[in-house]
């Protein structure tokens, strides 16, 4: 029961983190079709710039300028390189944003060291909210959650509510017709882009915090938030949110438990001869827990190719 | 064509002549350059003829050497006997068979998911691999000996050399021979219309899953004699940096010409090895390299040469000559500036640079380009901005003038040479 609850709590507060970076990352896929691959970086650029103004000034400085600051470098990217390879197709956009994954890690690695930085939050965030079954819950967990659940509401009431939500939905659905109503789309772009890496670099300022800042960070955490998207289908901001929590939940499960498949044909009787086999066989669910993502991936597409949420190719 | 095949005819002696006057470290260079060759020309079946973007490639070619590495250590514990000279086809054999499965999956989706689903693919491997002890060799590896055979020790590099040599040969010649099948046609038209193949009466799913799982088969030859060359292989061979850098050599190289990847990929791992060996930034370097090609010169640098050639009869190469000059000039300037303001700030910045200015409490001079230099004095960090600013401007005023030289050649001869321009842009 223990386990059970704590499991879910963590899982489902991780799956809210995936989804704050995720959901940049989709509503700038849906609109633009571009795939950033860059995204996860501007997350880890948000917790290192936080890191930096936590050590000049004080932890909420960091917290609203550091996403500031890389939706400056998300907006100077769209105008100056992705306008200028859109001619020549998705692929090279993909590849461009590819590219600059690489060049902000080194950039990371020149500046702030190939090592962890000791990137902490205030004192007096770190406290228990409650106790469960005799251990403490970090409020720290709590926060990052509920960071990402105003920032789902605030979304969603500015992209369904709002004028401004609706000049951008009507310029994702049809820019052609958008621009001939007198929006500036090209304005609206820019902004999208740079809202979507300001929400990646709020989720890195927050959760940098609590989770190791470090250079792999964005290539760690940007494989997942892939996988997030391809199993919630592009573009579907429910769909996902609802991946990230599954995931959420399914990794931090996986940690905890030590099933194997030799535990499943034990069940029916044939456990010993599966112990025999080793292998993959007889490996715990919790030491390849990473993998989970991705078999769910897999599955995914076998039963629902589009994703949970997403419309056909 | 009958000057391209005087050039490979030409490189191929070159290559056969040149490395027993070489030493070892720049041999093994140019195995390392070999395989990466290799790969990007069969990473290039899928990308640039196929259409499908993989971000996972890494796979492949991390099976092709695990699978060669196992073989390895049963012939030299005795147990089978084979061949080290065909050690490869047995990767090629498991990699084939690993990317139709692969492919199976991957290929349901098109564009981005494609991309997406095979970088999952390939880290799911990677997150396995570490766990697996029996298979991988948990996170140390597996290494093992290469055996004689054929009369060859295989003990020397220059052995090792020459077998890379005529494998990468072979393949290349034999990815090569598969452009010009009907087969490799389809593929083509596989990229450029879908529909239309559907439409045909072809099986758009089936056909995609065998260039998929031959593109593996040929990455796990290179995967392969990796595995020997090194003799050791471990998890980090299925890593992202392995996928990504092929893709950044055939994009470098240009996907669109079958000889460009090859171009890209011993162009960027000869890069590499000098590089490396002075800067840890060296990945930076190539991902700057990258951006700027994707940016500037989309089809690549074999792009580039390629409309250079078609258009050699056309060109005013005489007017031509000092827009080319000053554009080198300028982009040397540019570039040293660059390079001038990583190097300081990877040594002002280092963790030894902290240390010894804790120990002493002064900041002490630094090395670049031959010459010492002060952290705070004022020309110390005016010099690169010295270089930048006119070597942009420079190279902003060469490009304009090749540029309008380009198109009023254009102009001049009328349909002719923009005929195959129109061509090339309306394929994609």
């Amino acid at each position: 029961m223990e386990f059970l609850i704590v499991s879910t709590l963590n899982g489902v507060i991780y799956g809210m983190l995936l989804f704050m970076v995720s959901a940049g990352l989709t509503l700038i896929f849906g609109m633009m079709g571009v795939l950033n691959f860059a995204h996860a970086s501007f997350y880890m650029l948000g917790a290192y710039f936080a890191y930096t103004l936590s050590g000049l000034f004080n932890f909420w400085v960091g917290l609203i300028v550091a996403p500031l600051l890389v939706a400056i470098i998300g907006m100077f990217i769209e105008r100056y390189m992705l306008r200028r390879v859109h001619a020549h197709g998705h692929a090279h956009e993909l590849l461009l944003t590819f590219g600059l994954v690489f060049i902000f890690e080194e950039l990371i690695k020149l500046f702030y060291g190939d090592f962890p930085v000791n990137y902490q939050r205030p004192d007096y965030l770190n406290f228990a909210i409650f106790n469960l079954f005799g251990t403490d819950y970090p409020f720290y967990r709590v926060f990052i959650g509920l960071v990402a659940l105003l920032m789902f509401i605030v979304l969603f009431v500015l992209l369904t509510r709002t004028r401004v939500g609706m000049v951008v939905r009507a310029a994702e659905r049809l820019p052609d017709t958008a621009r001939a109503l007198g929006h500036n789309v090209p304005m609206v772009f820019l902004g999208v882009f740079g809202a979507g890496a300001a929400l990646a670099g709020l989720s890195g300022a927050v959760a940098g915090a609590f989770f190791p800042t470090n250079p792999n960070m964005a290539l760690e955490l940007g494989v997942i938030v892939f996988v997030v998207v391809v199993v919630g289908g592009l573009g579907s901001l429910a769909g996902s949110l609802i991946a990230s929590l599954l995931i959420g939940v399914f990794s931090s499960f996986a940690v905890g438990l030590d099933w194997s498949l030799a535990s499943l044909f034990g069940l029916i009787g044939l456990g010993d001869w599966a112990n025999g086999l080793g292998g993959l066989v007889t490996m715990p669910l919790s030491s390849i827990s990473a993998t989970v993502p991705f078999l769910l991936m897999l599955i995914v597409l076998l039963v629902r190719p589009a994703g949970l949420m997403g419309s056909k190719n | 064509m009958r000057y391209a095949l005087i050039a490979i005819l030409a490189l191929l002696a070159l290559l056969i002549i040149a490395p027993p006057l070489l030493g070892t470290g720049w041999q093994y260079a140019l195995i390392n350059a070999l395989i990466a060759a290799l790969f990007a020309a069969a990473f290039n079946l899928l990308v640039g003829q196929g259409g499908m973007l993989s971000f996972g490639h890494a796979a492949y070619f991390g099976v092709g050497a695990f699978t060669v590495i196992h073989l390895m250590q049963s012939v030299e514990y005795g147990d089978i006997p084979f061949p080290t000279v065909l050690l490869p086809l047995a990767g090629a054999a498991v990699s084939l068979l690993c990317g139709a499965l692969a492919g199976f999956f991957a290929t349901m989706r098109s564009g981005v998911y494609f991309a997406l689903v095979t970088l999952a693919l390939a880290e799911l491997l990677h997150s396995l691999a570490p766990h697996w002890d029996e298979m991988f060799g948990g996170e140390a590896g597996l290494s093992s000996m290469r055996m004689p055979s054929l009369g060859f020790t295989f003990g020397s590099t220059l052995e090792v050399y020459y077998l890379t040599l005529s494998w990468v040969v072979i393949c290349i010649g034999l990815l090569y021979a598969y452009t010009r099948t009907p087969f490799g046609r389809l593929t083509l038209a596989l990229r450029d219309n879908e529909q239309r193949i559907r439409f045909m009466g072809f099986n758009a799913h089936g056909t995609k899953i065998v260039v998929f799982a031959i593109s593996a088969m040929f990455s796990g030859v290179a995967g392969s004699l990796m595995a020997i060359s090194n003799e050791t292989a471990n998890y980090s061979v299925f890593s992202t940096q392995v996928s990504a850098l092929v893709v950044l050599h055939t994009f470098v190289g240009g996907s669109t010409i079958f000889f460009g990847p090859i171009v890209g990929a011993c162009v960027l791992s000869l890069f590499t090895f000098v590089v490396s060996g002075v800067t840890h930034s060296w990945m930076l370097y190539q991902g700057i390299i990258f951006v700027l090609v994707m940016l500037f010169a989309p089809k690549g640098i074999g792009g580039v040469i390629q409309a250079h050639i078609e258009q050699r009869h056309a060109l005013p190469w005489k007017r031509l000559a000092a827009p080319y000059a000053l554009a080198t000039l300028a982009g040397l300037m540019v570039a040293c500036a660059t390079v001038f303001v990583v190097q300081s700030l990877e040594i002002v910045l280092s963790r030894e640079y902290a240390a010894a200015v804790a120990r002493t409490g002064e900041y002490a001079p630094y090395t670049v380009f031959a010459r010492e230099w002060q952290v705070f004095h004022p020309f110390t960090w005016l010099f690169p901005v010295l270089l930048l600013v006119p070597g942009l401007y420079l190279l902003r005023r060469a490009f304009a003038r090749i540029q309008t030289l380009w198109d009023k050649d254009d102009d001049d001869d009328g349909d002719i040479a923009a005929a195959p321009r129109e061509l090339m842009e309306g394929g994609h």
